[in-house]
């Protein structure tokens, strides 16, 4: 177990236990099957749609179309439940997912992630592993993201600051690794998104509020075959 | 109860697949639980020609996708691989023996602890005699090395009895086989030598 999980958000912990929880989540070097997904970027880029000069550009859309409204959402709900209700909010956001080839990749990324929480010692809501079937996990990556950084003892503002900031990372360095952005602007592209995430991540949705998504691009790239691709989406 | 994960590791071409392929026989007349992970980089290529080889059935094989880093999923972040166990070992209960292959690489991958109890790496002899001496990580700390295309030497100037010796050298003295997969030839002592050392039996 992490010392000091499993403690109701945003009591108990000092502010700097809070900060080191953060990082250590945020960290790319969490492992979380992350690196394997683009969103759509590769196509995007590949079909000259996305502009490899005009990545922040492009992050930044991502971030306030399909970040604030569909993971921060489907995150904040991950975050509050549990059981039973934890799982009917997975199935609200599963419903939520138009393409099919996007479902079942928040899917897979959801069940890397869920096994990672419970290879590191997260007390991982069982509910979860007693509703996948022999075809999918259950457990939708902003989802599990939500519940998993509540388990770990983060508050959920600090939650949200890392599922943006992990977003925003994992898109630019899939950029790098394709080969269309340097470390090093990776980097100033990140620093110059700070203010933006800062600004998203800091209201959690109302709790009425369904997910929805707003990033026609990316997600009619997502319905795109896989064929020739190097990442999983 | 849990499969025992094996890893399969090893340069590109050097026959991983090939090796799964003549494995899956040899395994099967032994009456062990088999199923198949690969991680190709781009398409599901492997997976799908193991599917063909018709040796299990399809849906004992999946394919992770590794995202343009066929040593990140198998090293550094080897969940997507973890997930995938993880799946197999609850739609197959009595599944005895999970073979996860890696994405061809280079003589510095190695597998995680955390996604494998023991792991294979492949080198053949096209690549050059020269392999062993340069002693990358997969070559000193796979669990048993596996020198494939035995079968070739002749034809690319290769002393295989000294390259076999080089390779027993370098690795301290720890496992070292020969193998033609393309004629199933040094598999059965492959084999044995996983049954005795994963699945005790
Ligand atoms: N001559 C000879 N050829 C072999 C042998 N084993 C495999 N091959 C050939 O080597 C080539 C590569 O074999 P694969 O099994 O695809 O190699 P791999 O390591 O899985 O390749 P990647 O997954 O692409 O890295 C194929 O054309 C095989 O037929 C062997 O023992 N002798
Ligand atoms: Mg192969």
């Amino acid at each position: 177990m992490i010392a000091g999980a499993g403690q109701p958000a945003g009591t108990g912990a000092a502010p700097d236990m809070r900060l080191l929880r953060a990082l250590h989540f945020a960290d790319s070097a969490f492992p979380s099957g992350g690196f394997a997904f683009s969103w759509g970027l590769e196509t995007l880029l590949a079909e000259g749609r996305a502009d490899g000069r005009n990545l922040r550009g492009w992050i930044a859309a991502e971030l306030r179309g399909r970040w604030h409204q569909f993971d921060r959402v489907a995150l904040a709900g991950g975050f509050w439940h549990s059981g039973v209700a934890l799982l009917a909010w997975d199935r609200i956001v599963d419903e939520s997912i138009a393409a099919e080839g996007a479902r079942l990749d928040s899917l897979r990324a959801g069940a890397a992630l869920l096994a990672s929480a419970r290879a590191i010692g997260l007390a991982v809501d069982p509910a979860f592993a007693e509703a996948s079937d022999d075809r999918a996990d259950a457990g939708h990556f902003p989802v599990v993201q939500g519940h998993v950084l509540a388990i770990a003892g983060l508050d959920l503002p600090a939650a949200l600051a890392v599922s943006a900031t992990t977003a925003a990372r994992g898109l630019s360095s899939a950029a790098v690794r394709l080969g269309r952005s340097g470390a090093i602007s990776m980097q100033k592209d990140l620093l110059a998104l700070m203010p933006l995430i800062a600004d998203l991540a800091a209201a959690p949705p109302d709790r009425d509020t369904l997910p929805g998504s707003f990033a026609p691009l990316s997600d009619i790239a997502l319905m795109r075959p896989a064929a020739g691709r190097l990442f999983v989406n | 109860m849990t499969a025992a994960r094996v890893g399969i590791g090893g340069p590109v071409g050097s026959g991983k697949t090939a090796l799964i392929e003549v494995m899956l026989g040899h395994l099967a007349r032994a009456g062990i639980q088999v199923a198949v992970i690969t991680n190709d980089l781009v398409t599901d290529e492997d997976a799908e020609r193991l599917r063909r080889g018709g040796r299990l059935p399809p849906e004992r094989i999946l394919a992770v996708q590794a995202g343009a880093c066929p040593h990140t999923v198998i090293r550094e972040d080897p969940t997507l691989n973890m997930a995938a166990a993880d799946r197999l070992d609850r739609q197959f209960p009595g599944l005895e023996l999970i073979l996860i292959e890696s994405g061809g690489d280079n003589l510095a991958s190695t597998f995680s602890p955390d996604l494998v109890d023991y792991w294979l790496f492949v080198i053949d002899v096209a690549g050059g005699d020269d392999i062993p001496r340069k002693k990358g990580p997969g070559i000193l700390q796979a669990s048993l090395l596996v020198i494939n295309k035995a079968d070739l030497a002749p034809h690319v100037g290769v002393d295989f009895p000294a390259m076999m010796a080089e390779a027993r050298a370098v690795r301290g003295g720890r496992a070292v086989l020969p193998a033609v997969c393309r004629r199933d030839e040094g598999i059965a002592e492959i084999v044995a030598l996983l049954r005795r050392e994963v699945l005790f039996r």
